[in-house]
């Protein structure tokens, strides 16, 4: 089950999606301000253990493929470009260079890779329907106007490669030319954006048809907010509430400059990092124990 | 509620000389069902579309148009939009949102109804029209058939009063044709819509319907009961929507020039079986049709002359198997067993497999074909077999993974949709187009651009843009296109599509024209109708292989579920008819 990833027959996407929402806004934000070496490694850790959990060992290629090049770039530039920082290693063209730049580049990497792994994740639960869901509730045509442009996306992939095929059939398409090509390529545009056209204009009647544009749109969903949701989000509220809590008062903040000033261990540290540990495990949790019921469930029938 | 009336209504088109519709009185009673059929252009559509407020025509309106009584132009825009449904031709461009559920809600959107509301009503709508196994999919990995459900259940979840419909089916194959019909005969039966549809595919409408009007050239021409309108029609001189007339109907007023005719498959049987009862079938007759009846003759010893004359036919040395010997041979060889040479086919495709997908299954499974020059091969087949993919492998559009196609000449394919061609804003221009990588000069050029237009008879349409063309007329502009080209082997995706019965037969005689010329035809379709009665060969495709190929008249003889209307009814007495022409005139050799 988890060669695969869950993906969306994740657990937890089967949350309402305000639900999905605020616990994305909760991680997503802490994780971008807490700059502390051991909510560093616990956001760190979750995300990549999350993210092959929805994802499967394809996560494992694509966040390795991400996170060197952002290592690499951000390390060198804030060494080799950030002189602050009082110990000094060594003097490259009579610039400093200095142990706080070196470690600052490392620490910025690790937050932004592990927002882009968590926005991965985001992607996977939140899907278009829910964004579609999310917008329609504030206003109803954001909301349609979403719908249709997913399905105008698709729609004209669909005929593109229609009418590649079509000119095929006609024996164009031939020629290794690029000149041509590029033309060729430019015919087929210009008959897909004609076919669009004129096919939106059947659509908007069809819309028109059917009390497009009378007074008080609502806005249909097939969403439940219930009792389970409401579990979930009380346990969110509560563990990242006191996360942001701690968040604010600077518990999760560690200063870098000008020497490495790391935070003294206290109990309310201690307590912080639980709960945020807490926050970022809740999905993976829901998850694996919704796999596990169903694993038993199928066992006993 | 939902009656409808037209009074001496006359329009005319803006910059148009000819009116669209004539003085057209016509009275629709609540819950009746009114089949509108006519040839493409004859105003039907213009009739339709002015019942609802926001697709009414812009042009000149003279008589006058009630709905409940009241002009729809003066009806609150709540009340025209929920009580007049209207489902058009185009599956995918009625379709407003991505996923099904949502497109169920639109109409309930926009009137403002709650969630709750919306949600009871798009439930009993999904399980009416059956729609709930896919209700949470993509509107985009629905099939045709399944996207016009849509369509129509989207109309109908806001409960309209009336239900027009201007050809809903053209564009779906006749499996999800008739379950489309069937469900708008059943949404007007038990739910009591009066429903107004304008269709081609009269076979079945004329069953479910109370009243036909036949229209021509903006004139209604007859108002009245089914089973009368095909007496009305077969009158002297006959008229040419004659054609698209039910089978039985056609059997029974060549037989019969006047009187109530039956209507169903089996009204018909029963009537062929009275009629029947005291004569003796002769041997011979169940055996082949009678000399003077047969169809294509003429076209057929051209091809038996033409196949002489090249060597062309078969070679009983050169079977790849045993068994594959009618595959190979495409039926052709029936009649000849003179021994030729190898190399006579245009076609030959030898063990081709394919599949779109490492997960998905073989969609051609070792395939084997073979045409001679000269040939028309119509290949038959239920949805999703692979024809169209058969179609795309010999043409090159794709690669089969094991297998090869030789092809003595160049291949063209016209698609199933022929707006996928076009580029140019006039239907000249289109077919200039064609021409535009060619080194010729500029005269010749226009020279074989005006053959082309002469042979595709589209010279009243030159200045017009390919857009604003029937369905009918795209399809010769394309083909027309396509053919400048100059291919030898020209292949066929659904070519009667959407086209009225005098339309096909103008397209058969094309085809006929180019086959004469040494053209050879490859064509995919569900019409069965329309490969009986022209094509020269038809075949089979199930499992990825194409299992049976043989005449017309052989091949549907021999099938017993998959064969035409009229040998359905007459097979019993007639073995070989398959057209109605056969079959009435076996009945009148009878006599």
């Amino acid at each position: 089950m988890f060669k695969e990833g869950l993906g969306e027959t994740s657990k937890f996407s089967e949350y309402h999606p305000t639900v999905n929402l605020i616990y994305f806004v909760f991680v997503i934000g802490i994780t971008m301000f807490a700059t502390s070496p051991a909510f560093l490694a616990v956001t760190f850790f979750c995300a990549w253990f999350y993210s092959v959990l929805l994802r499967g060992y394809k996560a494992i290629k694509m966040n390795i493929v991400f996170m060197l090049p952002i290592f690499a770039v951000m390390v060198f530039v804030n060494t080799f470009f950030n002189h602050n920082g009082e110990t000094i290693l060594f003097y490259l063209n009579r610039a400093p260079i200095t142990k706080e730049a070196l470690v600052f580049g490392m620490a910025a990497a690790i937050v932004l890779t592990s927002v882009i792994i968590w926005f991965m994740c985001f992607n996977v639960i939140m899907s278009a329907d829910k964004f579609i869901y999310l917008f329609g509730r504030t206003a109803p045509i954001l909301g349609l106007l979403l719908s249709m442009t997913f399905r105008f996306i698709k729609l004209l992939k669909v005929r593109f490669r229609e009418i590649s095929d079509g000119q095929k059939c006609l024996g164009k398409e031939g020629s290794r030319k690029i000149l041509s090509r590029i033309r060729q390529l430019l015919k087929e545009v210009s008959i897909l954006i004609s076919w669009s056209l004129e096919a939106s204009i059947e659509t908007a009647d069809s819309m028109e048809a059917r009390g497009y544009g009378l007074k008080g749109r609502t806005f249909f969903h097939i969403y439940k907010f219930t009792g389970r949701d409401l579990q979930m989000m009380i346990l969110i509220l509560i563990s990242g509430g006191i996360s942001a809590a701690g968040c604010i008062m600077k518990e999760m903040t560690m200063y870098y400059y000008p020497v490495l000033d790391f935070p003294e261990e206290s109990w309310l540290t201690a307590v912080m990092l639980t709960f945020y540990g807490i926050l970022l495990l809740l999905p993976a949790i829901s998850d694996i124990y919704g796999e596990l019921k169903w694993e038993r469930l199928n066992s006993e029938m | 509620m939902g009656t409808v009336e037209f009074r001496n209504v006359s329009f005319k088109y803006p910059l148009s000389e000819k009116e669209a519709l004539k003085e057209v009185s016509l009275k629709i009673d609540a819950s009746e069902f009114v089949v509108v059929c006519g040839k493409s252009g004859c105003g039907k559509t213009t009739l339709l579309r002015q019942l609802k407020k926001n697709l009414m025509p812009y042009g000149r309106l003279e008589g006058e148009v009630l709905y409940d009584g009241e002009n729809p132009s003066d009806t609150d825009d709540r009340k025209n939009a929920a009580e007049i449904g209207f489902v058009r031709q185009d599956p995918d461009n009625q379709i407003v949102t991505d996923k099904v559920w949502h497109e169920l809600a639109f109409g309930l959107e926009s009137l403002g109804l709650d969630n709750s509301t919306i949600k009871r009503r798009v439930a009993e709508t999904a399980s009416f029209f059956d729609i709930q196994t896919w209700f949470r999919k993509n509107t985009d990995e629905l099939s045709g058939g399944q996207k016009q459900m849509v369509n129509l259940a989207s109309v109908m979840v806001m409960q309209p009063k009336l239900l027009i419909l201007d050809e809903p089916t053209a564009q779906l194959d006749p499996i999800a044709a008739s379950e489309f019909l069937r469900t708008i005969h059943r949404i007007n039966r038990e739910i009591g819509t009066t429903v107004i549809l304008s269709e081609h595919r009269l076979e079945e409408a004329f069953v479910m319907a109370d009243r036909v009007v036949v229209m021509e050239e903006g004139k209604i021409l007859c108002d009245d009961v089914p089973t009368k309108v095909g007496t009305y029609l077969s009158g002297d001189p006959r008229n040419d929507m004659f054609l698209g007339l039910p089978s039985v109907m056609k059997i029974f007023n060549e037989i019969e020039p006047s009187g109530e005719s039956p209507l169903t498959m089996r009204e018909g049987r029963i009537w062929l079986e009275s009629f029947l009862k005291d004569r003796v079938i002769p041997e011979r007759m169940k055996k082949e049709l009678p000399p003077e009846i047969r169809r294509q003759e003429q076209a057929k010893d051209r091809r038996e002359s033409r196949k002489d004359e090249q060597g062309a036919g078969k070679d009983k040395n050169d079977e790849q198997g045993a068994g594959k010997d009618k595959n190979d041979e495409q039926g052709t060889g029936k009649d000849t067993d003179k021994s030729k040479k190898h190399g006579l086919y245009t076609i030959e495709a030898k063990d081709l497999w394919f599949r779109y997908s490492k997960k998905e299954q073989d969609v051609l499974r070792g395939t084997n074909l073979r045409v001679p020059k000269g040939q028309w091969l119509s290949i038959l087949g239920g949805n999703g077999t692979g024809k169209s993919t058969l179609l795309k492998a010999l043409c090159g559009v794709i690669k089969p993974s094991r297998g090869n196609v030789k092809t003595g000449g160049r291949i063209s394919m016209l698609p199933q949709d022929p707006r996928t061609l076009f580029t140019e804003i006039t239907a000249e221009e289109e077919l200039q187009e064609a021409l535009s990588d060619k080194k010729e000069s500029d005269k010749e050029k226009a020279e074989k651009t005006e053959k082309m237009i002469c042979l595709m008879e589209l010279q009243e349409i030159r200045k017009m843009h390919p857009y604003d063309l029937s369905g009918g007329e795209q399809q010769r502009l394309a083909l027309g296109k396509v053919l400048l080209t100059e291919p030898s082997i020209i292949l066929l995706d659904e070519p009667t599509k959407g086209l009225d019965a005098f339309f096909k037969r103008t397209l058969a005689e094309i085809f006929m024209k180019l086959t004469e010329e040494g053209m050879t035809i490859v064509m995919v379709s569900h019409d069965m109708e329309f490969c009986a009665e022209y094509s020269y060969c038809c075949a089979m495709f199930f499992d990825g292989e194409v299992v049976s190929a043989d005449v017309p008249e052989d091949f549907f003889s021999g099938n017993n579920f998959y064969t035409t209307v009229s040998n359905r009814i007459a097979g019993k007495w007639f073995p070989k008819a398959v057209t109605y022409q056969e079959v009435a005139g076996c009945v009148k050799a009878m006599m």
